[in-house]
This record gives C-alpha cells, sequence and structure tokens, in this order.
C-alpha cells in the first residue's frame, strides 16, 4: 500500500493520496496532507474549513455538499479555492481526513 | 511497443512492457487548434505500471486489479476466466444476453462500417487497439481456441490463435475499460451487430467471474449504495439534512417558500435524482422542486433505502449487482404507493430502471418507469409555466445522453423543452440518435484512479470537446458572451465539467455547462434575480 510518512510514522494511503483509516488522522497528518494539495501552511482560515468537514462528516458520515460548506464556513466559493487550489472536494477533504468523494460528483 | 497502426490482434500476448501507445490525437477546432493549448499526454508512474495492469497502452482503469507475481496465481486467472467465458456462452447461465452476444461473435463481416461510428477510434486517430471490432475479435479469436472442435483442432488454420496467458487476460480486461458502451458502432453496424455488448461480457466476466471491477463502480459505487442507499454515501440523516438545505436555498435564491415533498403518502409519482446531483449540482433537484411546484405535480422523493439514488452502476459491469439495485429500486416505489417513478436527468438510470430492469422481473414486482423529459414537455406545453425565454439570451447548444436518445429512442421532447426557454439554442454535429457520447459514459466519468481521468479528459471526451467547440464557432473567441452546454444527464455534465477545466475552457472563454431543469428555471418570468449563477453581475 502507498503511505504518507509523518514523525517517523508510516500513514496508509490511497492511491490517490487519501488516508485511508481516519484514526490516522492528527493535525500532523494534515500539514503532510496540506502539503501534498498546494497548501503549504495550514492557517485559521483553513482549520475553519477543514474542521467544519471532519464535524459534518462525524455526524452524517460523508462530507458536506459544497454550497454547505461555502454557507457554514463564510467564505465564498472563490475564497475556499484561494486556500485550497484543489477544490474544496480534493484537498480540503483530503487534508480533513476523509476519505475520497464516490458517486456521480 | 508495437506503433499503433500496425497492431493485431494476435498481438494481445506479446510479451513486451507496454503494448502500444497513443502517439496522436484527432486535431481540435480553433482556438485548440494551436500548439500549446492543451496538457501534453504523460507516462504511466514507474510504481503503477510495477503493481497495476499498465501493458496495454499505459493507462490503468481496473484499480482493483493488482498483476499476479507467482505462476499459481497467473495460472488461477487464466482458469478463472476460461471458467467465466464459459458462462458467458452459456444459455443456462447467460439467457438475457446470449441471443446478441452469439450473433455478435459469430456473423461479424469485418467492413469497418463500426469503426467510422467510434470516438475512440476517431480520437486517438485511427489506433487499431480502439477500433471497435478489434476487442471483439481477439474474443472471438479465444472463444474459437477453446470452445470450438474446429478451433481445438486446427487452431490458427481458423482464426483460434491468441495464446491465452495471464497478460493476455489482464490486457483484454483493460480494453472493455477502453469502450464507453455507447453503441453507436451498434446503430450503425450493417448486420445489427453489437461491439459494446461484447465489451461489456468481458467486463461480466472480470467481476462476476473473476471479482476485479474498478473500485469507483463497485465497491464505492454498488456496494455503498446497497449499505447506505447511495454512491455517494448519503445516509438517510444526510439526505434530510440535504433537502432542508436545499428548502433554506431556494427560499435564499428566489424568495420563493417552496417544500420538497419527502415520503408522502398518495403521491402519483416518485421523482428520482442520481444522488452525485445533491452533493456535485444541487441547483439541479432545486430547479426540479420548483418547477413541479409551479405545475402542480403531485410527486414525492422517497427517503427509503435506495429510493434517493437512481444510479446503478451494476448496467456496466455485473447483471447481478444491476439487478440488486434494480429490485430495490422498485421496492421503494411499491412501499410509497406511488402509481410511477420518474427519472430525473441521469441517462444510465433511465435506462437502467426503464429498459434493463424490464427484463429482470415480471410484472408483479414492477412499477412503470418513466423519463422526465416528456412529461417536462408536456409541463411547458400546458402553459402552466409564465416563461420570458429573453432571459436565457446566449448561445445553448445541447448534448445528447446516450442513454436518453439511442438506447431508448426519446429525442423530440428535450428539443421543444429548450427551444422554448433558450433563443439562442444550436444543435450539435451530429445530435440526437446519431450524438456522440460525452465521453464519461460506462463508469469513465467517475472513474479517476490514477491516470484514467488523462485517457478520459484527452481521448474518450475528444469529440465532445471538438463538438462543443463547433457549436460555439461563431461567439467562442469572445470571452465576453457567456455560453452554456445543456448536459441533462449526471454523468455527462461530470465529464463535461472535466473537458471545462481540463482545457480551460470557463475561465479563457466563458463556457459554461449545467443541465436542462436550470434553463427551464433561468426563464420562469417572475424569477427576480438569475437562476444561473453566471450570470449574476458580482461573479462575472
Amino acid at each position: 500500500m502507498p503511505f504518507i510518512e509523518v514523525n517517523g510514522k508510516q500513514i496508509e494511503t490511497d492511491e490517490d493520496g487519501f488516508i485511508v483509516n481516519l484514526e490516522d488522522w492528527n493535525e500532523d497528518v494534515a500539514l503532510a496532507l496540506a502539503k501534498t494539495e498546494q497548501v503549504e501552511e495550514l492557517t485559521e482560515d483553513h482549520w475553519k474549513v477543514v474542521n467544519y468537514l471532519k464535524d459534518y462528516y462525524k455526524e452524517y458520515g460523508i462530507a458536506p455538499m459544497v454550497r454547505k460548506v461555502v454557507k457554514q464556513t463564510g467564505f465564498s466559493l472563490k475564497e475556499i479555492y484561494e486556500l485550497f487550489p484543489t477544490g474544496p472536494a480534493k484537498g480540503a477533504c483530503k487534508i480533513a481526513g476523509l476519505p475520497k468523494p464516490t458517486g456521480c460528483v | 511497443m508495437i506503433n499503433g497502426k500496425d497492431l493485431k490482434p494476435q498481438d494481445i500476448s506479446k510479451p513486451v512492457k507496454q503494448l502500444t501507445k497513443i502517439d496522436k490525437l484527432m486535431d481540435l477546432p480553433a482556438p485548440y487548434d494551436k500548439p500549446g493549448m492543451e496538457p501534453e499526454l504523460t507516462e504511466p508512474k514507474e510504481e503503477w505500471a510495477e503493481k497495476f495492469c499498465a501493458s496495454l497502452d499505459g493507462y490503468i482503469g481496473l484499480d482493483t486489479f493488482e498483476t499476479p507475481k507467482t505462476k499459481e496465481e497467473k495460472e488461477e486467472l487464466v482458469k478463472k476466466f476460461l471458467s467465466g467465458l464459459e458462462k458467458m456462452l452459456s444459455d443456462e447461465t447467460n439467457r438475457s444476453i446470449i441471443q446478441p452476444l452469439m450473433l455478435s461473435l459469430d456473423y461479424c463481416a469485418k467492413c469497418h462500417t463500426c469503426s467510422e461510428a467510434c470516438h475512440i477510434y476517431a480520437a486517438t486517430d485511427g489506433n487499431e487497439l480502439y477500433r471497435p471490432i478489434f476487442r471483439s475479435d481477439i474474443l472471438r479469436r479465444i472463444v474459437k481456441k477453446y470452445f470450438t472442435k474446429s478451433g481445438k483442432l486446427f487452431g490458427s488454420l481458423v482464426g483460434a490463435d491468441i495464446d491465452l496467458t495471464w497478460e493476455t487476460v489482464a490486457r483484454l480486461g483493460e480494453l472493455a475499460y477502453r469502450c464507453n458502451l455507447c453503441r453507436r458502432c451498434a446503430q450503425t453496424c450493417p448486420l445489427g451487430l453489437d461491439n459494446g455488448v461484447l465489451a461489456r461480457e468481458i467486463r461480466k466476466i472480470f467481476s462476476q467471474e473473476m471479482g476485479i471491477a474498478p473500485k469507483p463502480l463497485h465497491e464505492k459505487g454498488t456496494m455503498l449504495q446497497l449499505k447506505t442507499g447511495s454512491s455517494t454515501g448519503i445516509t438517510k440523516p444526510a439526505f434530510l439534512d440535504i433537502i432542508e438545505f436545499l428548502e433554506e436555498d431556494i427560499e435564499e435564491k428566489t424568495g420563493w417558500n417552496i417544500k420538497i415533498p419527502i415520503d408522502k403518502k398518495g403521491a402519483d409519482i416518485l421523482l428520482t435524482h442520481n444522488a452525485g446531483e445533491f452533493m456535485a449540482w444541487p441547483e439541479n433537484p432545486i430547479a426540479f422542486a420548483i418547477l413541479f411546484e409551479k405545475a402542480g405535480i403531485n410527486y414525492t422523493l422517497s427517503s427509503d433505502l435506495i429510493g434517493y439514488d437512481n444510479v446503478n452502476y451494476g448496467i456496466w459491469y455485473d447483471d447481478a449487482q444491476a439487478k440488486k439495485v434494480a429490485m430495490q429500486q422498485f421496492e421503494a416505489a411499491k412501499r410509497l404507493g406511488v402509481n410511477k417513478i420518474v427519472i430525473a436527468e441521469c441517462g444510465h438510470a433511465h435506462k437502467a430502471a426503464a429498459v434493463s430492469a424490464d427484463r429482470m422481473t415480471t410484472s408483479d414486482n414492477k412499477i412503470p418507469v418513466e423519463s422526465f423529459l416528456p412529461m417536462l414537455a408536456e409541463i411547458i406545453k400546458s402553459g402552466k409555466l409564465k416563461l420570458d425565454p429573453s432571459k436565457n439570451n446566449f448561445p445553448v447548444t445541447l448534448h445528447d445522453p446516450c442513454n436518453v436518445v439511442r438506447q431508448m429512442g426519446i429525442v423530440q421532447p428535450q428539443r421543444e423543452i429548450i427551444k422554448a426557454v433558450c433563443p439562442q439554442f444550436r444543435e450539435m454535429t451530429p445530435h440526437g440518435v446519431d450524438n456522440y457520447c460525452c465521453g464519461g459514459g460506462s463508469g469513465f466519468a467517475i472513474m479517476n484512479s490514477m491516470n484514467f481521468g488523462e485517457f478520459r479528459n484527452k481521448v474518450s471526451t475528444r469529440m465532445k470537446f471538438k463538438q462543443i467547440l463547433d457549436a460555439f464557432q461563431d461567439t467562442i473567441e469572445d470571452s465576453s458572451i457567456p455560453k452554456y452546454v445543456c448536459a441533462p444527464c449526471s454523468n455527462c455534465k461530470g465529464a463535461i465539467r472535466d473537458i471545462l477545466e481540463f482545457y480551460e475552457v470557463t475561465a479563457k472563454f466563458n463556457v459554461h455547462y449545467g443541465g436542462l431543469v436550470e434553463l427551464v428555471v433561468n426563464a420562469l418570468a417572475d424569477l427576480e434575480k438569475p437562476f444561473l449563477e453566471f450570470l449574476h453581475d458580482d461573479e462575472a
């Protein structure tokens, strides 16, 4: 299996770099994942989005709709793309430790 | 590596690292006819090629198929494939498809009429690997060698000349995912033979007999749908949360207080969406809710397991999975007591529920299934909606989803609708039943593992991209004029979204995409602010 190395520990990922087990996630892992998605550091604004994604996923077992992320975090879609250049569904979800989106999305 | 123009079916078992590669692509119209306008093709990563089968053309569609290492594993692979072939050829185990299958295997006259019809063959400038009968001919030679008396006795003298090594099996599995199953070739065949059926039979052997299918279709598709109710992973609580959010969104966007009916007893219609719409294109189910409310339609959505997602990926790769999903969808409708199911903007769900599922069970278990298109055309004709087409006064073209036109013959209703609301509508060439696939058909739109997205964006969607550019030649280079590709199908929308991103068509030339109902809502006379967001001044 592919993996990402964080603090000397190997964290299992899929072929596209999404972590396989949510339990492996912590802030250091998030930062390491961020670097794979063109995000060099995680600011307060990044964390606002990442934490919202994580909380929603914990409650519903799925990532929230992009429109909902926009509304709940108060960032416009443009601002979200500025924070996460690879987009909310790929970049932000990956950094939050969520699995890759599935279905016809 | 063999040049694509010189490739022969027998080469499939050649022990080379990679059989062939795409070295030339079909030219694109202006402004994409200049060098540097599109990203170049790339080589597969070495670590992928070691682990998976990249030995066909360098692309990997079967992301769950790790190449066998030991002699035993390799033999087992061939054995299972042969056992699957035996079942494919038996009336007992493949009754629903055996007749068109055997006709297609036995009667091809190699006239190559089908080659001219294939968008992938055209996109690769006539690379033999993608000729519609190339794959069929390999399968035909294998069947001849292992399942006919003459083939067993005389081998290559009667065309039974392919060695069934593990590599042949692996490459054939990949090759089954270089066809969109759009069946444009079948429509053009003078003998009525169907190369799409043969490609799908290979996918079936891999899934049903060998347990190998692309992860986005099976593990993260069908299996997730059977578990949570949707291939998106939307559970019932998530679904209810989303609907509540959509209602708020309608009010904010339009000022209208519209309730989206869920599990409504006594409803005439169960409306089913591809659940991907809720996640990626919520304006589509919102537009349906607005139009059905305004037209006074007695309908409901279902929050029942599988009642809120009309997808059925099984029709792309596995009969047993297709049947499981279809039966549960019928049951969800039965429990609600509706008179019929109406399928919203999802092409493969149209075919799966209205055509394929119709042959899977007896009438007692069934509920009539219809497309939303004739119904929406009737609503427009009835005059119940007050429309102002001048609100859509920009160039619009229509992509025809193959499953709606070619597989079901629904061609005129969508044109009546779009002509009623879009004064600058123009057809693609060709269109209707002669349309070209978006390039995302049969699962390609959601197969993004490793480098498969590149095959889609550069090759399988290329003809559609050409058609879009051709349709907008008059205005393409004027980025002050917005242009809209209407694609009433989630899968097609996904493929077209990726084209517009990959080639930066939206950013450079102001080309947008979306469904059909959004255009109708945008034309509602009493709507104050445009429904289509690209028309908002603040985002222009």
